[in-house]
C-alpha cells in the first residue's frame, strides 16, 4: 500500500493536510476550527452547537435559503460538529464538485451573515437538542460523564445548558465566531479523489490573509472522581464509568490501547464475555479510549435493568482492576490483530480518513502514516502492556448513573 | 467488478462481485425471513434466534466462536428486521474465506438450552434499552398501529411477555422452517477470489435440506388511526407518521425514495425549511421503506408539546401543498445530486455493496450493477413524482405519537 501525505502551510499558518486516495469517486474534507466548547468564555457553554447552525443561515452573497439550495444542489453531505477543542466543519461528495464546495465553505467560515433574527432559531434549537437529551439518557449519561470527569473546561458539554443558552446574546455570540475562528490555528483536512496542487491554490486565494494570530491556551484545574446521580423513571440505568489513563502524545499511548482492546475489543474480550455472554446482565455494553490533547481517559457504558445496576457496575469495575493481574498472549494477539485490522478497513472511507488525518495533525503536529501506528502496536507485548497497567492501576473511577435508582460506589 | 452466480442443487444461489482493487472484503448470509414471518406466539423468535447464532454449534463455545471471530480482526454482526435477517462480516482480503466458514458452521447451530436461558435476559435488557429509546419505541408502535394486524406489524424484538413465554423447543422448529438454503443467499463483495468462495460453500451449504418456505405476502392500505401514548418521564413529543407506498418490487421505488428525499431529507427538503429551519421542531424527517409486497412512507418529528399543533399544520401544508401543485424540477435535481452522491459514496466500501447486493437478490433475485441504479435514478421525472403522489396522498396517514402528559394533539 502506498501512502502519502499532502502538506501546504498558509503564510497565516493555516495548515492544509491531504491524503489521496486510490479507486475512489468521492472527497471528503474537514475544517478543523478551534472553537471547541472548552475555548468558549465562561458563561457561555453552548455557544458552539448556536454557531454551527448559524454560519450555515446566509453567507457572501447568499441568504440563508440560497446557500442551503447551493449546497444541496452540489450533492454534499454536510457534517457539522463541536467537539471539547473544535468546531468542525465538512462534507462528503463527488469530487468534481469540490472547487465550488470549498468556495462556499469561505463564505461560511469568514463571511457568514449572522443576522439577529436567524440567531435566535438558531439558539432555540440549540435549547431543544439539551431539552431532547432527556429523552435519550444513553447519550445524556455520557456527556455528564465527560464533564464530571475531565478537569473544567475540558469535559464541558457540547451541547451546553438551559440557562447559559438563553442568556447568550446575538452581539456576544458574533464575538465569539471572530475570536475563535482563527485561521492561524485552523486546520483543513482532504481525502480521496482531489489534486492537491489546485486545492492549495485556491485555499491561498480564499483564505491566506498573511496575519498570524495566537489563540489563548485552555487553562484548566483538575477535578477527582466522583459519583453523580440523575433521576429518570425509565426502564433501565445507564451507567458510565471512566478512569484516567495516557494521553495520545505519551509513550505508553499503545500499551493503552491495547489494554482497552482486551477489556472492551471484540466480542472475546473480557467485558463482553463476563458481563454479558457468562452473566446475561446487559446487552449495550463497552468501553474506549478517549483522548484529548490535554487528557485522557478510559469511558465505559453498560445499560441494564435497575435490579441488575449494582453488580453490572461492580462487575465492571472488578474489570478493570483485574486487567492488571494478567492477560494471556492469545487476549494480546487477538487485540493487536483487532487494532491493526479496523486501522486498514477505516482506510477505505474518505470522510473517516479526512478526520483521522485532521486529528493527527491538531494532537501531535504531523500525521502518522498507517505503517507507523501498525508498527507500534505491534511492537507491545504481554509484557509491555502489564508493566504498564502496574505502573498506572486505575485509581479513582469517574461515575455517573441515569435511571430510577442510585448505586453504589465503592 | 465483475458477477459471479452460483445455484446449488438445493436451490440456495451464492452470489458475488468482484473488485480486486478493494483493501477489504465482506460477505453476509441474508436469510429471508423476520418477525412478519412470525404467529403472535412466538414473537421476537428470529431476533432472539439471531443472537443464539454466535452462542456456537455441537462443536464450537460460544466463546470459541467470539474468539475465532476477533482472531482475524473481523468487524462483524448480525441485524433482524421486519422481513429478513442478516450476518455479516467485514475483513481483510485474507481472511475472507476463513470467516466464510466460520458463518456457513454458525448457521448450524446447537441452540442449547443453558446459553438459551441466559440470551433471554440479553434480550429483556434489549426490549428494556429500547423503551428507554422514545424515538425508536414511536416507530415500532405507530408501524403496529398502521399495519394493524398485517403480519408487518409485528414488533422485531417481540415483548418482555412473548420473550418469557418462548421455549427453545419453538425457537429450534422456527429454525428448520426458515433457515432453509432456498430461503438465504450467501453474497460476497470486494477484493477475494469466487472459487475459493464456492470451493468452501458448496459442500456444507449444498447439503442443508430444502423446506417448504413461503410468506403471507398482501399489501396494506394503513389503520389511517391516531393514538397518543403518555409517559411522565418524557420531556419532548415523539411522532411518527405512516402512510401506504409502493413496494420493494416496484420500479417506482425509485420515484419514492426521491419523493421521500424532498419531503423530508435532514437538509434542503420541506420539512426542514418549513420546520427544523424555523425552528418549530428539532427534527423532522421522512423516509420511504420499501418492503415485501408492500411499502410506507414513515416520518419522524420530534418537538416541544406546545408546538405539536402548528408542527403538524405544518406538515399537513406541506402534505396538502404536493397534492395541489406538485415538486419544482430543481427540487428533484437537488434531491437526485444528494441520492446519487450518497449511492457512490456508500458503494465505495465493500460493505456498502455487500448490502445492496443481498438485498437485491432476496427482493428482486436480481443483480443491479451501481450504473443501472444511478441509471433508474436519473431516469426519475417530476410526473413520475407527480403520479405517485396522486396515487398516495401523504396526508392520509396514520398517527402515533409518544409525549409527557397532559397534552392532546
Amino acid at each position: 500500500m502506498t501512502e502519502r501525505v499532502d502538506k501546504h502551510i498558509l503564510k497565516n499558518g493555516m495548515v492544509l493536510v491531504g491524503e489521496p486516495m486510490d479507486d475512489v469517486e468521492s472527497v471528503a474534507f474537514g475544517f478543523m476550527l478551534p472553537g471547541g466548547a472548552s475555548r468558549l468564555p465562561e458563561g457561555c457553554c453552548g455557544a458552539g452547537s448556536v454557531i454551527v447552525d448559524w454560519i450555515f443561515r446566509g453567507a457572501g452573497d447568499r441568504n440563508n435559503r440560497q446557500l442551503g439550495d447551493a449546497l444541496d444542489g452540489l450533492g454534499l453531505h454536510r457534517a457539522g460538529s463541536v467537539g471539547s477543542s473544535h468546531i468542525a466543519v465538512g462534507a462528503a461528495l463527488e469530487a468534481e464538485n469540490l472547487p465550488q464546495a470549498l468556495d462556499l465553505h469561505a463564505d461560511i467560515i469568514l463571511r457568514a451573515h449572522l443576522k439577529e433574527d436567524q440567531f435566535e432559531l438558531a439558539r432555540q434549537l440549540a435549547i431543544d437538542s439539551v431539552h431532547a437529551l432527556d429523552d435519550d439518557p444513553r447519550q445524556k449519561v455520557m456527556i455528564k460523564l465527560r464533564e464530571q470527569f475531565y478537569p473544567s473546561p475540558l469535559g464541558r458539554s457540547t451541547l451546553g445548558n438551559i440557562e447559559e443558552l438563553t442568556e447568550l446574546t446575538a452581539k456576544e455570540t458574533e464575538k465569539i465566531v471572530k475570536k475563535t475562528f482563527n485561521l492561524s490555528e485552523t486546520i483543513f483536512a482532504v481525502a480521496g479523489k482531489y489534486d492537491f496542487d489546485s486545492i492549495a491554490e485556491q485555499m491561498e486565494k480564499l483564505f491566506e490573509t498573511g496575519e498570524k494570530k495566537q489563540l489563548e491556551k485552555v487553562k484548566f484545574e483538575a477535578k477527582d472522581g466522583e459519583y453523580t446521580h440523575l433521576t429518570n423513571e425509565g426502564a433501565q440505568v445507564h451507567i458510565g464509568v471512566m478512569t484516567e489513563t495516557v494521553k495520545p502524545t505519551d509513550d505508553d499511548y499503545y500499551n493503552a490501547r491495547v489494554a482497552v482492546s482486551v477489556l472492551s475489543g471484540g466480542m472475546s474480550s473480557r467485558l463482553f464475555t463476563e458481563v454479558r455472554e457468562k452473566r446475561g446482565l446487559c446487552y449495550a455494553i463497552g468501553a474506549r479510549y478517549h483522548g484529548l490533547k490535554e487528557a485522557a481517559g478510559i469511558l465505559c457504558y453498560a445499560g441494564t435493568t435497575p435490579e441488575n445496576g449494582q453488580e453490572t457496575l461492580d462487575c465492571v469495575i472488578g474489570e478493570f482492576d483485574r486487567l492488571s493481574e494478567g492477560i494471556s498472549e492469545e487476549e494480546i494477539q487477538r487485540a493487536k490483530v483487532g487494532l491493526k485490522a479496523a486501522l486498514i478497513l477505516q482506510s477505505e472511507s474518505s470522510s473517516s480518513r479526512a478526520g483521522g488525518i485532521g486529528g493527527d495533525y491538531y494532537m501531535f503536529g504531523r500525521v502518522r502514516s498507517l505503517d507507523e501506528i501498525k508498527k507500534k502496536v505491534e511492537e507491545t507485548s504481554v509484557d509491555s502492556v502489564l508493566k504498564f497497567l502496574r505502573n498506572n492501576k486505575f485509581k479513582d473511577f469517574t461515575v455517573v448513573t441515569v435511571g430510577p435508582k442510585e448505586l453504589t460506589v465503592k | 467488478m465483475e458477477f459471479k452466480k452460483k445455484k446449488l442443487e438445493n436451490d440456495m444461489f451464492l452470489i458475488g462481485e468482484v473488485n480486486r482493487s478493494a483493501k477489504s472484503a465482506a460477505v453476509g448470509f441474508f436469510v429471508k425471513t423476520g418477525a412478519r414471518d412470525e404467529t403472535r406466539e412466538i414473537n421476537g423468535v428470529s431476533h432472539f434466534l439471531e443472537h443464539m447464532l454466535f452462542k456456537g454449534t455441537e462443536r464450537l463455545s460460544a466463546l470459541e466462536v467470539s474468539e475465532a471471530f476477533d482472531r482475524t480482526g473481523a468487524e462483524f454482526n448480525a441485524a433482524t428486521g421486519e422481513e429478513y435477517t442478516i450476518y455479516y462480516a467485514r475483513v481483510l482480503p485474507e481472511y475472507l474465506v476463513e470467516i466464510t466458514e466460520l458463518w456457513i458452521k454458525l448457521m448450524g447451530p446447537a441452540l442449547r438450552d443453558e446459553d438459551f436461558d441466559i440470551e433471554k435476559n440479553v434480550i429483556k435488557e434489549e426490549i428494556a434499552m429500547y423503551k428507554d429509546l422514545p424515538s425508536f419505541d414511536v416507530m415500532d408502535r405507530c408501524r403496529s398501529l398502521h399495519f394493524d394486524g398485517h403480519p408487518c406489524g409485528n414488533s422485531v424484538l417481540g415483548s418482555e411477555e412473548s420473550v418469557t413465554n418462548l421455549t427453545s423447543e419453538q425457537m429450534r422448529s422456527y429454525f428448520v422452517s426458515r433457515y432453509a438454503p432456498n430461503n438465504m443467499v450467501l453474497a460476497c463483495a470486494g477484493n477475494f477470489d469466487w472459487s475459493q468462495i464456492c470451493s468452501a460453500a458448496e459442500g456444507p451449504c449444498g447439503a442443508w435440506e430444502k423446506q417448504a418456505v413461503g410468506r403471507e405476502l398482501g399489501d396494506c392500505a394503513g389503520s389511517k388511526k391516531t393514538t397518543r401514548v403518555e409517559k411522565s418521564n418524557l420531556a419532548r413529543e415523539h411522532i411518527c407518521l405512516m402512510s401506504p407506498s409502493v413496494p420493494a418490487q416496484d420500479p417506482r421505488r425509485f420515484s419514492a425514495s426521491l419523493l421521500a428525499s424532498i419531503v423530508g431529507d435532514d437538509v434542503g427538503s420541506r420539512f426542514f425549511w418549513d420546520i427544523v429551519d424555523k425552528a418549530l421542531a428539532e427534527e423532522a424527517s421522512m423516509q420511504f421503506g420499501a418492503m415485501d409486497g408492500t411499502g410506507v412512507f414513515q416520518s419522524y418529528i420530534r418537538c416541544s408539546s406546545e408546538k405539536v399543533t402548528e408542527v403538524l399544520e405544518a406538515i399537513k401544508g406541506i402534505f396538502s401543498g404536493l397534492s395541489k401543485s406538485g415538486i419544482s424540477k430543481d427540487e428533484l435535481t437537488k434531491a437526485k445530486n444528494k441520492t446519487l452522491s450518497a449511492l457512490v459514496i456508500k458503494n465505495e466500501l465493500p460493505m456498502g455493496r455487500l448490502l445492496d447486493l443481498g438485498f437485491n437478490w432476496i427482493y428482486l433475485e436480481q443483480y443491479r450493477t451501481i450504473e443501472e441504479d444511478i441509471n433508474s435514478i436519473k431516469a426519475v421525472t417530476v410526473d413520475d413524482v407527480h403520479s405517485l403522489i396522486e396515487q398516495f396522498d401523504l396526508g392520509d396517514f396514520t398517527q402515533l405519537s409518544i409525549g409527557p402528559a397532559q397534552n392532546s394533539s
